[in-house]
């Protein structure tokens, strides 16, 4: 659909560029800020292939190139792209040994904290990243990286990506999803150009402007190689039109071209003069025809849509020749190292196996090395392409390091195959250490993707090899720790002793600090989960240790074991102080899957808080993570599907099953708990006691078996609401038993203590008494608990009971928290540090009315003292202004 | 040669061949009450439209879409028909726009025409 012309002032001012207006003083905009505030912005430029992106970065570079500092950098469309391309691509401009920090393979978080004491140390400064859909790991770690923390620099980053065909899954989508809450991102969409837009070009060249609008869709790459063509007729698709355009080349032209195509990113014009004779002489017809552009010391296509029509033209004998032509030159370059990257890539497209094999593992390496994972599991499958004559150590080698890198890229079923061809590979060797290895990996996995009984068979046969050595070392000790860790994931603590206490006594032997710190953190952790309080301090003590001999890997171990359990005993408080500190060591190190843990507590930290919103949040970026970790892929699903219940919105169900499906096999707690809990209660909230019975049944049966107290209580409530058994667990924790004991008020009242406003009123509700009902009903109303508020209202009314509020109104709902303006005026002076009787005293009302709306306020705040509220009060912003106003009514 | 990645997530359709490419985000149809006691007014005005056109803009980014609404004569209920991918998305662009959600209800369209 033609989009309303803009009117040709808006072109002026975009000097000439048609229909891009608003777009460019859109970015106009967003550098003007920048200066204004010395605060950093980034703007993402999307749309589909030859939309016209990187034309208008160049002409808002040009406008404003002469005022302020441009970096700019591209990532390339190669099969497995550099890692941090576009980083090299600026290194020169940036200077002071930042090329050599990129080469020396520091990780991520290094590159991005090095160029953003960089950037601001210099002036306004636009970063420009393109083409960031074709993005390698690395480079989208820092982009994220950068983006989070780009409010400290002055520096506009403009990033431009294609939009069309960009799946779910595509890694640049986690990257924007987790920008939705930025204030400092902004994006623009570049549309096709109209049908208005599309006449005005053609008219000078006298083409029927409709048929060209409708044959292009208005994409202005299109339309202007239809038009460069000018042969007045109109091809069918993109490339018809490059080739078209190209035949009007002289022979020893498209020679050139030709040999350009084959070479990406650029085509350096040492390498285009050993592939094309006579380049000099004909590289400026290409030049000339617009087809090619110059680069300093090098050409390139004008749009890689043009490279990619050429090169697939080519007949497949030239096309190798050139990709030899091309193996050869850039093996040898004149100075530096030669890129394995491309030599990889020209490897395989000349069908040179011995080269792949060569390049390919190398090329690997090095992206691994750089973070950049998803492209080394790519360089690993390229060598296995060509592998089929190599020695059985050769592949065995390459599928283990390819598992491996399947593993950190979230692909769990390529990753087990892998292993597994592997482990034939090593049988096939006799090489008895690396399959012992390989099966304790395989074991790993295995766990992972919620198959206990295959990892318990793969973890012992591990062990079964490793021990037959002549000379146990480091496998072994890990082996036993791994199996440590399967038992303590089943919570089984006898297991999980015996093994650790081989691996601790073999690692002491060996002065083997990984495994020794491995096992102990198995045996804290079930020492947490069993409620010892020196537990804690304990696992302060790997977690330092750990980060003294830099394993970063157990470091973030630790963290976790610190927080992860924390939900299932409501210990928010306590897993806290861990958290940030957790999440931050986590980013900065690329502990990726760890992070993942981190951030689901807090998703269920926000969800028993009543912060449902942030609960849904957390949630649904660990979901929108190709690469998240099944364990907390589940948990995540629970937190989405029961918000979804406890508002009554649609679609609970889902989410909730599948998060079942794949919890139930595990026989993990740690997997099942929530999402049982979560089942139960929403099948509670449908009113349907029989499916409250079947979510129920099993997860009890496991958390008593595991000793599970709070789980236990949890899931025995359900089933008690549901009416089904009076049967209740003998330890429950202190808030149910006042429960099931008909002290409701003292079950509010430890419920509110540990913040957990939602099952406060829940309690409230289950009373046999009017008042607590109403209670009840206002504060699951205020929660946005609507179906729990239904049946207390439908309860309320069976009683006789008449008037009762129907709701918040909207304006009380928008407010943070729902509080009163009394509410907040009696906030800002608890904030302000005055107690009940000053206060008192200030508002003039009597002591007992301020202590009511302080109960209110820790109530609605789900916080615990006064001081947690004054802390809530000031990170929610809550204080510090005038009493809120309703904001206007928009209609929806 | 084109970037096509080894794995499912990394596919790219080939823009030489493919001309128009569908999204592939799943969108469903929310029906989404709300309520405004005070009455809700839009005049039909350029300030009315552009109150609207605000708020298709907002919901835009976050990938909603606002069809039409039904509104009570006295103003104080409205139905409206949305896509969008999920009921968070409903919610976040209700947040945006500072309106009331009473109520979303996942919905098909039942034609009575249809059954001849």
């Amino acid at each position: 659909m033609p989009s309303p012309a803009p009117s040709d002032s808006a072109d002026e001012a975009a000097g000439g560029l048609l229909e891009r207006g608003s777009q460019l003083s859109a970015l106009n905009d967003q550098l003007a800020a920048v200066i204004g505030d010395g605060r950093g912005r980034v703007v993402f430029v999307a749309g589909e292939a030859g939309v016209g992106k990187t034309v208008l970065v160049r002409r808002f570079s040009r406008v404003h190139r002469d005022a302020v500092d441009f970096l700019s950098g591209a990532c390339d469309a190669l099969f497995t792209p550099r890692p941090l391309g576009p980083f090299h691509d600026m290194a020169a401009s940036i200077g002071a040994g930042f090329e050599e920090l990129i080469d020396s393979g520091v990780k991520p978080y290094r590159i991005a904290s090095t160029l953003l004491d960089r950037l601001a140390d210099r002036g306004v400064t636009v970063l420009i990243v393109e083409d960031a859909h074709w993005a390698d790991e690395a480079t989208l770690d820092v982009l994220l990286l950068l983006v989070r923390r780009i409010e400290a620099v002055p520096t506009l980053m403009v990033v431009t990506y294609r939009d069309d065909g960009l799946d779910r899954a595509h890694p640049l989508r986690v990257l924007l999803g987790g920008l939705s809450s930025a204030g400092s991102a902004s994006r623009i969409r570049l549309p096709a150009l109209s049908a208005t837009a599309v006449a005005r070009l053609a008219k000078p060249h006298g083409v029927d402007p409709l048929d060209l609008y409708e044959k292009t869709g208005g994409n202005p790459f299109f339309v202007t190689e239809v038009l460069a063509a000018s042969d007045n007729r109109i091809p069918d698709t993109v490339r018809d039109a490059v080739l078209a355009r190209a035949a009007h080349l002289s022979i020893n032209a498209r020679t050139v071209l030709e040999a350009a195509s084959v070479l990406q990113p650029q085509a350096e014009l040492r390498l285009l003069e050993t592939l094309a004779p006579q380049t000099t002489d004909h590289l400026d017809e290409c030049l000339a025809s617009g087809m090619l552009r110059a680069t300093p010391g090098a050409t390139a296509f004008r749009h890689e849509l043009a490279r990619l029509a050429i090169e697939e033209s080519l007949a497949p004998n030239a096309r190798r020749s050139l990709h030899v032509a091309a193996l050869a030159a850039l093996s040898s370059p004149p100075s530096g190292a030669p890129d394995v990257a491309r030599l990889a890539h020209h490897a395989e497209a000349a069908h040179d196996a011995d080269a792949v094999l060569h390049h390919a593992p190398a090329a690997a390496a090095s992206a691994a090395a750089a973070g950049a994972h998803r492209e080394a599991a790519a360089q690993y499958e390229r060598a296995l392409r060509f592998a089929g004559d190599a020695g059985a150590a050769t592949r065995g080698g390459l599928r283990d390091r390819h598992s491996y890198e399947c593993y950190v890229t979230g692909h769990f079923d390529a990753a087990i195959e892998s292993a597994r061809s592997a482990l034939d590979c090593h049988r096939e060797s006799n090489d008895a250490r690396s399959e012992g290895n390989t099966l304790s990996t395989l074991s790993r996995l295995l766990r992972y993707v919620g198959r206990p009984a295959e990892a318990a068979q793969a973890g012992r046969a591990a062990v079964t090899v490793l021990e037959g050595l002549d000379e146990p070392g480091h496998e072994l000790a890990m082996a036993y720790c791994h199996l440590s860790y399967l038992f303590m994931s089943i919570e089984d603590l006898d297991g999980t002793l015996a093994w650790a206490s081989k691996a601790t006594a073999l690692a002491k032997s060996l002065g083997d600090l990984e495994a020794e710190i491995y096992a102990e953190i198995n045996i804290r952790s079930l020492e947490y989960l069993a409620g010892n309080a020196d537990s804690v301090p304990r696992l302060e003590r790997c977690l330092r240790r750990a980060a003294d001999a830099g394993l970063d890997e157990y470091v973030g171990r630790a963290y976790v074991t610190l927080v992860f359990w924390a939900p299932r005993s409501k210990a928010h408080d306590a897993a806290g102080r861990y958290m940030e500190d957790g999440l931050q060591y986590c980013a900065e190190h690329g502990l990726d899957i760890w992070r993942s843990y981190l951030m689901v507590s807090r998703a269920r930290s926000h969800l028993d808080h009543g912060h449902w919103d942030q609960a849904v949040e957390s949630a649904s970026m660990i979901i929108q993570d190709p690469c998240t970790s099944p364990v907390t892929r589940v948990i995540a699903l629970a937190v989405i599907g029961l918000v979804r219940a406890r508002r009554g919105d649609p679609e609970c169900w889902p989410p909730l099953d599948e998060a079942w499906r794949l919890a139930e096999p595990t026989g993990e707690l740690q997997r099942i708990e929530l999402v049982a809990l979560a089942r139960a209660e929403a099948a509670w909230l449908e009113g349907n006691p029989r499916l409250v019975a079947s979510a129920t049944e099993a997860a009890l049966a496991l958390a008593e078996q595991r000793r599970a107290p709070w789980i236990a209580a949890g899931l025995a409530t359900w089933r008690w609401r549901a009416g089904l058994d009076e049967r209740f667990p003998r330890d429950a924790p202190p808030p149910f038993a006042a429960q099931v004991a008909g002290d409701w008020e003292r079950a509010a009242e430890l419920w509110q203590r540990l913040g957990c406003p939602y099952e406060a009123a829940l309690s409230l509700a289950d009373a046999d008494d009017e008042g607590a009902l109403r209670h009840a009903l206002v504060d699951l109303q205020r929660l946005g608990a609507r179906p729990a508020a239904g049946l207390v209202a439908r309860n309320l009314r069976g009683r006789g009971a008449r008037s009762f509020p129907r709701g918040p109104r909207p304006s009380t709902l928008r407010h943070a928290a729902g509080l009163t303006n009394r509410e907040r005026e009696v906030l800002a002076r608890i904030a302000e540090g005055l107690q009940d009787r000053e206060i008192a005293e200030l508002l003039f009302v009597s002591q007992r009315t301020v202590g009511h709306h302080v109960s209110a306020i820790l109530r609605k705040l789900g916080v615990s003292s006064r001081k947690q509220a004054a802390r809530e009060a000031a990170r929610a912003g809550l204080i510090g202004e005038g009493p809120a106003s309703v904001g206007e009514r928009r209609p929806s | 040669m084109y970037p096509s990645g080894v794995y499912g997530s990394m596919s790219w359709p080939n823009p030489l061949q493919v001309r128009v490419v569908q999204k592939e985000v799943h969108m469903a149809r929310y029906m989404v009450e709300r309520n405004f006691p005070d009455g809700l007014a839009i005049p039909i005005t350029d300030e009315g439209a552009a109150t609207c056109l605000e708020v298709v803009d907002r919901n835009a980014e976050v990938g909603v879409t606002w069809i039409h609404s039904y509104v009570s004569e006295d103003g104080k209920n409205t139905f409206c028909v949305y896509d969008g991918p999920d009921p968070e998305s409903i919610r976040r662009a209700a947040e945006r726009s500072q309106l009331p959600v009473e109520n979303i209800t996942r919905v098909r369209v039942l034609d009575p025409y249809f059954y001849k």
